[in-house]
């Protein structure tokens, strides 16, 4: 058979709805375009432990800092999940870090911002851990088995996880005015970046991962199921969304959102995020410094003889 | 001869589960005597053999138990949203904002 | 706990914090890890230690509550830098994976000795809590043997890495065996049922007897002569400044073995003397607390 005979049967194979194991032949564009993706989504779980973390040494009780604590740990154990089937595709995790903490690939643009007080934590577990379900809710039926698989323990999780952030974020709430101030000066500085998650307008018909039934939803999509959960939400407990275009659309029964200034978003994309370099450097720092930790965990290097 | 262990996929996104073993004397073999015994009705779509040396497990069970409070690992623990959203929406909720329905308990969209 | 005398109680608290105090701030330098450790299936492993550590924090300051008539947060957050009654170690700043693990690996041989004699304690409650920690304390020595075990027997630089991270901490482990404020009534009244004193000989023959299965170079000797390992018995040598709480280590390489001289570094933090570096942490920790100490969070 053919390379070209291959490809055709291969995406019968996607179209008909079937799933691809790790041993399965598949395209180039296919497995580079999926590692690609997964990766990325592997690097935007451990990069994305380290705003929230900021805030473990500083929870205000026990409770929070132990359920923050587990919560985060939760996120890099996503990250676990994901680059174990990253690497089932063909990259070694070593090389996916080196990769990451050297600029040459990205995590997620949410993730290269400061947190400034516990208010982020609301924001973060609540509003873009909902905004990251929407996205990987939609995975849970990808081509790619194992990816599909691992999605399902990731979205459970994820579903305490928004609780969880809820649940600080009502605390808040119906707090002390300090404690009021501290969500919405959270979402004054995180609503833009929400806005980013889903990345700009993209075409659908250029989409590799659309082609090939990675991802399902367009950002566009992804972007107007998250708006119409949350915005009456936020609406209900009485805070200020800093968008003056917002508004509900009575027919469509949609929330649009006013017009969104994508610049920041390419400097972030760039690598040139409030926090990125910071963040960055500090893995560096300690990848750098812990190679003998890799060394001692890698029997092959030293049990040769 | 060696004891395999059998495990079995049954749907395209389904984990391997453990079914049970054979005796085979390599690999080969074990997996031909894993499809007869285990697969004649295409009980599956997939089937793994381990070499029953190869699983290790962990010795003490009790190790699993969780000695003290983790209840924030569960979503049991935050069933409290819904009173809370209810007396933020008392308080603060947009008048002329839609309304949302507070009573669903966690956020399953 | 009306039921108590005042002289019991009043040796009872600053047992039960010392003991919370040294959990929350170990439980509090094991979390900063989270997100950071050098390997990402031992991130999440060790992620659990710390709210493990956490958790028994929770448990103590839960007695102390009961005792003190104060909610276990607000005994947890709501005091002054020197209030805090852990040992030195505790705090000291994680540094990298070979002092986190040698830490580790001393602390909870530390913690498993100090609960199987607390499981003995005139006070109940105390003796039940002690019994039921040692189940997870059994995990944690479990990790720490796993690393050192693989450390040990590795390619030499994290050898070497885990040899010279282990003479820090073992100087400061000390510390965690200081007097305790009313210590002699304590022993009385059996709530503590076997001295600071007593309870660090059994650490140090414990520790070392481990740390010789692993053949690294130290010598352990127990304490032959006068002033050695014997911190603890008059309170003389925890007498004193800050800078003894902040001194070098006293643990030195002679003959090709690690030998302990001269006086002991970690002291002073059951009298509340801190290093400056818990100052930034006690910063950390009570930070979002003190923003509005009447809030529900």
């Amino acid at each position: 058979m053919t390379y070209e005979d291959k490809l055709a049967e291969f995406q019968t194979r996607i179209d008909a709805g079937e799933k691809v194991e790790t041993n399965d032949w598949m395209p180039d564009d296919y497995r580079l375009a999926t590692l690609k993706f997964i990766e990325m989504h592997a690097n935007s779980e451990v990069m994305g432990a380290l705003p929230e973390r900021e805030w473990i040494p500083r929870a205000p009780s026990l409770r929070r800092k132990m359920s923050l604590t587990a919560k985060v740990q939760d996120e890099v154990g996503h990250g676990q999940l994901l680059y174990r089937v990253a690497e089932d595709l063909g990259k070694t995790r070593e090389a996916m870090f080196e990769d990451l903490i050297h600029g040459r690939t990205k995590f997620h643009n949410v993730f290269h911002y400061p947190t400034e007080h516990w208010g982020d934590v609301a924001i973060i577990g609540w509003l873009i851990d909902g905004a990251a379900l929407v996205t990987q809710r939609a995975l849970l039926d990808c081509s790619y088995a194992p990816y599909a698989r691992v999605m399902k323990r990731i979205c459970s999780e994820e579903q305490l996880h928004l609780r969880h952030g809820e649940d600080i974020t009502l605390e808040l709430a119906n707090g002390t005015e300090r404690q009021r101030w501290m969500f919405q000066d959270g979402l004054d500085r995180w609503w833009e970046p929400i806005m980013h998650f889903y990345g700009p307008p993209s075409n659908p018909d250029k989409d590799v991962l659309l082609k090939y039934r990675v991802k399902s939803k367009s950002n566009e999509e992804l972007r107007q199921e998250f708006l119409d959960h949350y915005v009456p939400r936020i609406l209900d407990l009485g805070f200020e969304l800093p968008d003056n275009g917002l508004h509900h659309d009575s027919e469509s029964g949609q929330w649009i959102h006013g017009e969104i200034d994508w610049d920041p978003f390419w400097k972030v994309v760039k690598g040139e995020g409030p926090r990125t370099e910071a963040r960055l450097s500090k893995r560096r720092a300690v990848w750098d410094h812990h190679r003998w930790v890799r060394e001692a965990l890698s029997e092959s290097i030293w049990k040769a003889a | 001869m060696d004891i395999w262990e059998v495990f079995q996929q049954r749907g395209p996104s389904d984990p391997y589960v453990h079914v049970g073993s054979v005796l085979a004397p390599d690999r080969d073999v074990a997996i031909v005597y894993a499809k007869e015994c285990f697969f004649r009705r295409m009980e599956g779509r997939g089937l793994w053999v381990v070499r029953r040396e190869d699983v290790h497990r962990l010795t003490d069970p009790a190790m699993l138990e969780q000695v003290t409070d983790k209840s924030y690992r569960y979503p049991e623990a935050y069933r409290g949203v819904v009173e809370k959203r209810e007396k933020a929406h008392a308080k603060y909720a947009r008048k002329d904002a839609p309304k949302v329905d507070s009573t669903v308990a966690g956020d399953e969209f | 706990m009306t039921n108590l005398s005042p002289a019991f109680k009043e040796s009872l608290e600053p047992l039960l914090l010392a003991i919370a105090d040294d959990e929350l701030i170990m439980g509090h330098r094991h979390s900063e890890w989270t997100g950071w450790a050098p390997h990402i299936e031992e991130d999440i492993a060790f992620s659990s230690i710390a709210q493990d550590e956490i958790g028994h924090a929770n448990l103590f300051y839960t007695l102390l509550s009961g005792v003190i008539d104060k909610s276990p947060d607000e005994i947890a957050l709501a005091r002054q830098s020197s209030e805090y009654r852990h040992a030195i170690i505790c705090e000291r700043p994680n540094r990298d994976w070979a002092y986190t693990l040698a830490r580790h690996f001393l602390y909870d041989t530390a913690e498993r000795i100090r609960l199987e004699s607390l499981r003995a304690s005139a006070y109940k409650p105390l003796a039940d809590v002690a019994d039921k920690l040692l189940r997870e304390e059994r995990y944690h020595e479990l990790h720490a043997e796993a690393w050192f075990s693989r450390l040990s027997s590795g390619p030499m630089e994290g050898r070497h890495e885990l040899t010279v991270a282990l003479s820090e901490a073992l100087s400061d482990a000390i510390g965690l065996f200081e007097i305790i404020d009313s210590e002699q009534v304590a022993l009385e009244y059996s709530i503590l049922p076997e001295s600071n004193e007593d309870l660090l000989q059994k650490f140090l023959s414990d520790a070392s007897e481990r740390i010789e299965s692993y053949g690294l170079p130290f010598q352990l000797s127990p304490s032959e002569s006068e002033g050695e390992f014997l911190a603890t018995s008059s309170g003389e040598m925890i007498e004193g400044s800050d800078e003894q709480a902040a001194a070098p280590p006293a643990i030195a390489e002679a003959e090709g073995k690690w030998q302990v001289t001269g006086e002991f570094a970690g002291m002073g933090g059951r009298r509340g003397k801190h290093s400056p570096e818990f100052d930034e942490l006690w910063d950390d920790l009570t930070k979002t607390y003190r923003e509005e100490p009447t809030a529900t969070w």
